[in-house]
């Protein structure tokens, strides 16, 4: 009965490659042999790359200075809240070697800190940030409005806890010339950063533009008197507020904090010599079991000191000669018993 | 019509009572009413003959499709959310929208849901129009309707019930319909019913002699009256009902009356019926059930593992609860940084709804949407494919559904019907003996693809010496005398002069055959009249009166026909069974010996033989004998058995003429594609209708069984009986039950209905499993599907069954997969299959290389689905160690959902739709490989948790490496620091880097769509990570992603991991092959290794030599010699007997009726003009 419509049905295809399935195609398959000289060619690449990397990562010159038991007693005084307004200053002394030569980086570190919670980071008003509305708090709970109401700016967890220590870097050429070591306090955001994500209402006048808002809690002074000296460093457009806001990935983060001007005696880098940090603390870490610590850095083509990646390609590298001679040995062997088999 | 056909009403047979055919629900529509229940509750119709007006029932139009344009919306989201992975994502969607509760934003799942379920609405659109379309073919069919007083060419789908239609010979009735006329004398029909019921014979219909000769246009229009009868069933030989003319005394009319919508009209120049049934309410209609849901192993096994990594979701959710719980008592309250807020603990309910929306995308997503268009697209592989286009048809294979592609290469048992299936349903005069020697070409040719000439000329016999004996004559040209001429009138074929030609009718196909066979060497039958027969021989005519037909029955095993020769003498002409016959052979008979030989000779060749003998009769005889035979007919009770005992009188004393062979014309290359596929380890059993005799010829012919196998015949008539046959054959397998054997095992329908019951079926089963062929025969669609389902319940195979007719749909529907042999006239088969083809020797390259391939794609597809996705989510979990388990996501929320939807879609749709483990030639070469695959050991739990380990170790490595890399902070030039969104778009970069990988490592057949798929993806999420870097604050998405894409490409840590990081992952992948290439080498890789090397054609053979012995000792079994000793007589280890011959039976006219209703020396002159003057009455 459906004849005509079996007819209908069975259109005439046309005879492309594609439709019968005899695409041309190339057959992948890995012979013992062909892995073989993977694993080794692999190896031997992994292996250069993994030394060049262990090199270069031993150049970097780097000095770390956990100033959290130096400084116990701030720490202490710290953990107690109504000590807010309290000043305390703490004095770290110590000895650089050798010549850090080139470009060089504080950075403060900050361990135990979790700055990747989930609603941490979401604590934040973008639009605020864009200078767009400063009122805008809507994503910023818990530090949304303060207790009158008011909209906090910058609003959110992630502003209110911002570092808030202030480490002075001096270099002690003899006991009598004490040099204060000259840092930049910009340059250390990404580009995007401090022109597409960060603006401020506006260049001018700029207290004027946050009537309305409040400073978060835990600041001491409000946002558009973070550098007052430097209007294209002030408000949200202050690098170290910026540089705060960029949620790190680990509870254990570093953060840029400052950059040497390589001026004057500094302008091959830091001399060898005797240093001191100065550092106001203000920043409780203690409460939450967290640790600080001050940090010098040079940076090579491959960034800061870390071996990580460089013992990787190594160990890589290492791992498939080896795994490559045992399986070879073993083949050896069981293409001779089956030969003795055969025979 | 004796059996019952009947497929559906049928009750269950007595010891099977677990069983049911399918889904037996019809669905309603076009308003029409369902009596299913009629056969308890009579109802009755009353139609009003021509008199469309006041009959108001269903119109004749069928529509398959599956939605209307209002029900398409609800019935369609019905369907997709009672899936289990839909209808969670639905869940997740839902839960998202709670404000809070979801870490990943409030749409990213619904995105992907919309798209997919776009996606697949879409598909069954089209799909659904198809069926509109086909629907809309068949209802615009034309035929002839009697209406205001003249006849109209109408379309199908615009007849009423009460119609008055005319159909033409060849034509397809288009409703149930009550004959009222015929052009055929006695108002005769015949009809080809094997879209119903699957008989080849022809059915004789026959008009009640009230009405007929109704035909002239004045009488119609006075055909005034009603029909009452019931509602419609599905019943085929079922109905009752009453014929109320006008002035005429009522008329019951019943199934001989009925011809139903679906059948062909045959022999017969036209007919005139009045529609009873229509549309829906016809029973073809009724017995349409919709195909059950068939769900492919493989299909079930992924949805047990979706269920697993549900169940893996919740592990894990509850876990990162148990940590979120701990890290919160030790550090929540002095996280000064969190606010007073942050200390208030959120209760446990809430948190775990946050992981399980945080984790929920290790179900893959997509993975449904992926499998439909892969297989989508590998069903219309399987319709573009050249290899199996029938170009005779014009027939494409066609994939009825996409839902078992990959079951078709796991297929263990193959269920095949014989006739039309393995045989082509035409019967030739292929060879003889007579008086000892044997004639026809010896020459074996089962044929080689041009069937058509063979087709047209339907009688192969060409062997001249035959002709040349009988006209030089040889000392036997007296006997071939004899024989032609008793092959010319021993019969009960109609003849049809056409110009110059004869037409033969018949209802047995052997009969034809053996008429047009004598024909051809010049004995023609030219002429029948009720009382003689005509032939002609060298342009002498001869006359033989006809004194009785002794008629064919199974039992009888022969048919024989007393004439009185043109010399006055009396003659007993026999031909039947070389059993029945040598019985009666009298002493005198001569060539014997011989013709036994030649018989063995002939059922070895799978020919159907039958025995031609004749004795002459003594007047006196005769007469007494007439005496009784009319006593006999007089007899009202067990008449038949009177007869027959009546008939044995007289068939005694034979004389031996020789015998005939007749070809059971086998479809092209069905022995070679049986012994490829006996090779790929699939069992063969052949299930038919029809008689033992004709079953064991054919697995001869076919070579499903040798002379040299022993046949186990299972016949008993109780149930005791087939017990302890059963018990007996298992006793002396002893040791080899449960093996497989060079044993045939034959069994019929009455013997299986005992086999079957319970207590015996297993054991029934065990016999059967040891066999190498299983014939089962006399068997009722019923029982055909039972026997498939008891294979399926016992055995943990995938089951095939072939088969073309309507008998076949129960096996079709129950096994596996169905697969229908389209291009025969019955439809029912082709449309209740998954599969169909128009031979079935593309069975070979459906399976071997269709199914191999769509296995191995979907496996590859389905495990590398759930591999990425495990992959990449399972780094929320390594993520949560860090973050104290607050539920912060490390990637961007939208490149979360583009996941799957974007950046790893395709490389799955590659390898389910381009990969091939091997090439055709080689799986087509070397069958063995099926067997690779029939174990499933390509694809379980096993291999399942194999591949999650694995992408557990993946993102373990691509979640642990980068972030070693970047705790140190200090990467970036100018001493820049970074954020976890940093961490995240290093990570999802060498995910998604190391995943397409992955993807090529898995692909072993590149082609460029590989390339495309695997390259592209990589390039589309770096050109998405460039873009989607630039959105805020133009869009406001994405604020977090501002700058990435310049700070993550400037860092040079970014492409030293991304030399390093996947290539560690995937080193462990090289490992382990290089190990499985050691340790345990397969046979397929032995396979792709031959083929990579293009240079080694030599090596090839000598290599596959070696691996086929070890692989083939499994299978093979023609080596080793059947040693069993056999205590039970129903083995039989003799030569094969060839006997076979079809013929209907218990008609409602007789063979005997039919032939004294025909004149055709009468009609010879008159005929073409009554039949021209009939038509230009009719219209």
């Amino acid at each position: 009965m459906e004849k005509e419509f079996q007819h209908h049905l069975s259109r005439m295809p046309e005879n492309s490659a594609i439709k019968q399935q005899k695409l041309p195609a190339h057959r992948l398959h890995f012979s013992n042999q062909a892995i073989f000289t993977i694993f080794f060619a692999t190896g031997a690449f992994c292996f250069c790359i993994g030394i060049i990397l262990l090199l270069s990562a031993w150049k970097v010159q780097e000095i770390e200075i956990n100033y959290t038991n130096i400084c116990e007693d701030c720490a202490k005084m710290r953990e107690n809240a109504l000590n807010f307004d309290k000043q305390c200053t703490c004095s770290i002394p110590f000895n650089l070697q050798k010549t850090m030569k080139g470009d060089v980086y504080m950075y403060y570190k900050l361990y135990g800190f979790y700055q990747n919670l989930y609603r941490y980071v979401l604590s934040r008003s973008h639009n605020q940030l864009m200078g767009k509305d400063v009122r805008d708090v809507k994503d910023c709970a818990p530090f949304k409005v303060t207790s009158n109401k008011i909209p906090i700016a910058p609003c959110g967890a992630i502003a209110n806890s911002m570092f808030n220590d202030t480490i002075i870097l001096s270099y002690i050429r003899s006991t009598s010339e004490h040099i204060q070591v000259p840092m930049l306090k910009t340059g250390l955001t990404w580009w995007t950063d401090k022109y597409v994500k960060f603006q401020n209402p506006s260049f001018r006048n700029l207290s004027d533009h946050f009537v309305g808002t409040e400073k978060p809690p835990y600041w001491q002074e409000p946002i558009y008197e973070l550098d007052t000296s430097d209007p294209g460093n002030n408000g949200f457009l202050n690098d170290d507020f910026i540089v705060w806001m960029r949620t790190a990935a680990f509870p254990t983060f570093k953060k840029l904090y400052r950059r040497l001007y390589r001026v004057k005696y500094f302008s091959d880098g830091l001399p060898a010599g005797n240093y001191t940090f100065d550092i106001s603390y203000n920043f409780p870490v203690t409460k939450f079991q967290g640790e600080k610590a001050v940090i010098l850095s040079t940076l090579t083509w491959n960034g800061g000191s870390s071996i990580f990646l460089g013992l990787a390609y190594t160990v890589t590298g290492v791992f498939l000669w080896m795994s490559s001679f045992a399986l070879m040995a073993i083949q050896g062997k069981m293409r001779k018993k089956k030969l003795s088999h055969r025979r | 019509m004796s059996r019952s056909w009947l497929l559906c009403g049928m009750k269950p047979l007595q010891g099977s009572t677990h069983f049911s055919l399918g889904n037996q629900k019809v669905e309603k529509r076009m308003g029409c009413q369902q009596s299913l229940q009629s056969s308890e509750v009579l109802k009755v119709r009353t139609i009003y003959i021509n008199d469309p007006l006041k009959n108001t029932f269903c119109t004749n139009s069928i529509s398959t499709t599956k939605y209307s344009k209002w029900s398409f919306l609800p019935r369609y989201l019905y369907l997709q959310f009672s899936k289990a992975a839909n209808a969670f994502f639905l869940f997740i969607t839902i839960l998202q929208q709670i404000p809070g509760v979801s870490p990943i934003g409030q749409y990213t799942t619904l995105l992907p849901l919309l798209v997919i379920l776009a996606i697949s609405g879409i598909k069954e659109v089209v799909e659904d129009y198809k069926r509109y379309m086909a629907d809309k073919v068949v209802n615009s069919k034309t035929t002839s309707v009697f209406r205001q007083n003249s006849w109209h060419v109408i379309k199908w789908h615009e007849v009423n019930v009460g119609d008055i239609v005319k159909t033409l010979n060849e034509e397809f009735l288009p409703a149930d319909m009550i004959l009222i006329s015929s052009s055929e004398p006695q108002s005769m029909c015949y009809v080809a019913t094997a879209n119903l019921d699957g008989e080849t014979n022809l059915k004789i219909r026959q008009a009640s002699l009230e009405v007929a000769g109704i035909i002239k246009e004045g009488q119609l229009v006075n055909l005034d009256g009603k029909i009452e009868c019931e509602e419609p069933d599905r019943q085929f030989n079922n109905f009752v009902g009453t014929l109320y003319l006008r002035g005429k005394s009522p008329i019951s009319v019943g199934p001989d009356q009925m011809l139903l919508r679906g059948t062909q009209l045959k022999n017969t120049q036209w007919i005139i019926g009045v529609v009873i049934y229509t549309g829906f309410e016809t029973k073809l209609m009724q017995n349409s059930v919709k195909s059950p849901l068939k769900r492919s192993q493989v299909e079930k096994v992924t949805n047990m593992q979706i269920l697993i990594l549900l169940l893996l979701l919740f592990v894990i959710s509850a876990v990162s609860c148990v940590g979120a719980t701990i890290w919160n008592k030790m550090y929540l309250e002095n996280i000064w940084y969190m606010g007073i807020s942050g200390i208030t603990p959120h209760n446990h309910v809430f948190d775990i709804l946050v992981f399980i929306i945080l984790y929920h995308n290790l179900v893959p997503i997509s993975l449904l949407l992926t499998l439909e268009t892969v297989k989508f697209i590998q069903a219309q592989f399987i319709n573009w494919d050249e290899d199996m286009h029938y170009e005779q048809n014009d027939l494409y294979a066609m994939a009825r559904t996409s839902n078992l592609n990959e079951e078709l290469g796991q297929v263990k048992y193959l269920f095949s019907d014989k006739t039309g299936t393995l045989t082509c349903n035409t019967m030739a005069f292929k060879k003889c003996t007579i008086a000892g020697i044997i004639y026809g070409n010896h020459s074996d040719n089962t044929d080689d693809g041009n069937e058509n000439l063979s087709r047209a000329s339907f009688c192969e016999f060409n062997d001249p010496k035959l002709l040349e004996n009988f006209e030089d004559g040889h000392p036997s040209s007296e006997y071939i005398k004899e024989f032609l001429t008793l092959l010319c009138v021993c019969h009960t074929v109609i003849p049809e002069r056409c110009g110059n030609d004869i037409l033969y009718q018949a209802s047995s196909p052997d009969e034809a055959a053996l008429v047009k066979g004598a024909k051809k060497l010049g004995f023609v039958f030219t002429t029948r009249t009720p009382y003689s027969v005509t032939i002609e021989v060298m342009t002498e005519t001869h006359t033989f009166e006809i004194l009785n037909i002794l008629e064919f029955s199974s039992n009888r095993k022969r048919m024989s026909i007393i004439v009185r020769t043109p010399a006055g003498h009396l003659r007993l002409y026999c031909k039947g069974a070389d059993t029945v016959i040598y019985e009666r052979l009298s002493k005198d008979s001569l060539f014997v010996e011989d013709t036994l030989k030649h018989l063995e000779i002939f059922a070895t060749e799978g020919l159907r033989t039958l025995c031609i003998a004749y004795t002459d009769l003594t007047e006196t005889e005769y007469q007494d004998w007439l005496q009784e035979y009319k006593k006999a007919s007089a007899v009202s009770q067990n008449r038949i058995q009177r007869l027959e005992e009546c008939y044995e009188i007289i068939e005694k004393e034979f004389l031996l003429l020789g015998a005939t062979a007749i070809e059971d014309r086998l479809q092209a290359n069905v022995p070679e594609t049986i012994s490829t596929l006996l090779k790929a380890n699939i069992k063969i059993w052949v299930l038919t209708g029809d008689k033992q005799e004709t079953a064991v010829n054919i697995a001869f012919s076919c070579k499903l069984i040798s002379s040299t196998t022993p046949r186990i015949y299972l016949n008993a008539d109780s149930f005791e009986a087939a017990q302890q046959t059963i018990n007996h054959n298992c006793g002396d397998l002893g040791n080899l039950l449960g093996k497989e054997n060079d044993l045939a095992l034959i069994i019929d329908g009455e013997t299986l209905k005992y086999a079957l019951r319970f207590e015996i079926q297993k054991k029934f089963l065990d016999l059967a499993l040891s066999c190498r062929a299983v014939l089962c025969c006399r068997l009722s669609p019923l029982q055909k599907a039972e026997i498939v389902d008891l294979v399926k319940k016992h055995e943990e195979a995938i089951t095939l069954a072939v088969g073309d007719g309507a008998n076949d749909v129960g096996m079709i529907r129950m096994a596996h997969v169905g697969v229908g042999i389209s291009g025969n006239e019955g439809m029912q088969a082709t449309n209740n299959s998954d599969y169909s083809i128009a031979q079935f020797r593309y069975l070979e390259k459906l399976l071997l290389v269709h199914g191999t391939w769509n296995y191995f794609r979907v496996t590859k597809c389905i495990l590398y689905s759930f591999y990425k996705n495990v992959v990449l989510y399972i780094i929320g979990l390594w993520f949560s160690f860090v973050n104290g388990f607050s539920g912060q996501i490390i990637f961007e929320h939208w490149c979360i959902s583009l996941y799957n939807v974007i950046f790893t879609s395709l490389p799955p749709l590659t390898l389910g739709i381009f990969e091939k483990c091997c090439s055709q030639k080689s799986l087509l070469e070397y069958p063995q490989l099926y067997t690779v695959f029939q174990t499933g050991e390509m694809f379980n739990t096993k291999v399942f948790w194999i591949q999650c380990i694995n992408a557990l170790i993946h993102s373990f490595i691509l979640f642990w490496f980068p972030t070693k890399m970047l705790e140190h902070d200090m990467i970036l030039r100018h001493g820049y620091t970074t954020d976890y969104l940093f961490l995240g778009n290093f990570i999802y970069s060498y995910v998604v880097v190391t995943v397409c990988l992955k993807a090529g490592l898995e692909t072993t057949s590149w082609n460029r769509f590989s390339h495309v798929a695997i390259w592209g993806s990589i390039i589309s999420w770096i050109l998405f990570f460039s873009v989607y870097s630039f959105f805020w604050p133009i869009f406001s998405v994405a604020p977090e992603m501002t700058g990435q894409i310049n700070m993550v490409l400037s860092c040079p840590h970014f492409w030293m991991g991304f030399l390093l990081v996947p290539t560690t992952c995937l080193i462990q992948n090289f490992f382990w092959k290089l190990i499985k290439n050691t340790y345990k080498r397969g046979l397929l890789e032995e396979i792709q290794e031959l083929e990579s090397r293009k240079d080694s054609i030599l090596e090839h053979s000598e290599i596959f030599e070696k691996r086929m012995t070890a692989a083939s000792l499994a299978v093979s079994f023609s080596t080793q010699p059947c040693e069993i000793f056999f205590r039970d007589d129903s083995v039989d280890l003799s030569a094969p007997h060839g006997y076979a011959f079809s013929q209907t039976e218990g008609a409602v006219v007789t063979q005997e009726e039919l032939v004294r209703a025909y004149d055709t020396a009468k009609m010879e002159n008159s005929r073409i003009s009554k039949r021209s003057s009939d038509f230009s009455e009719i219209f």
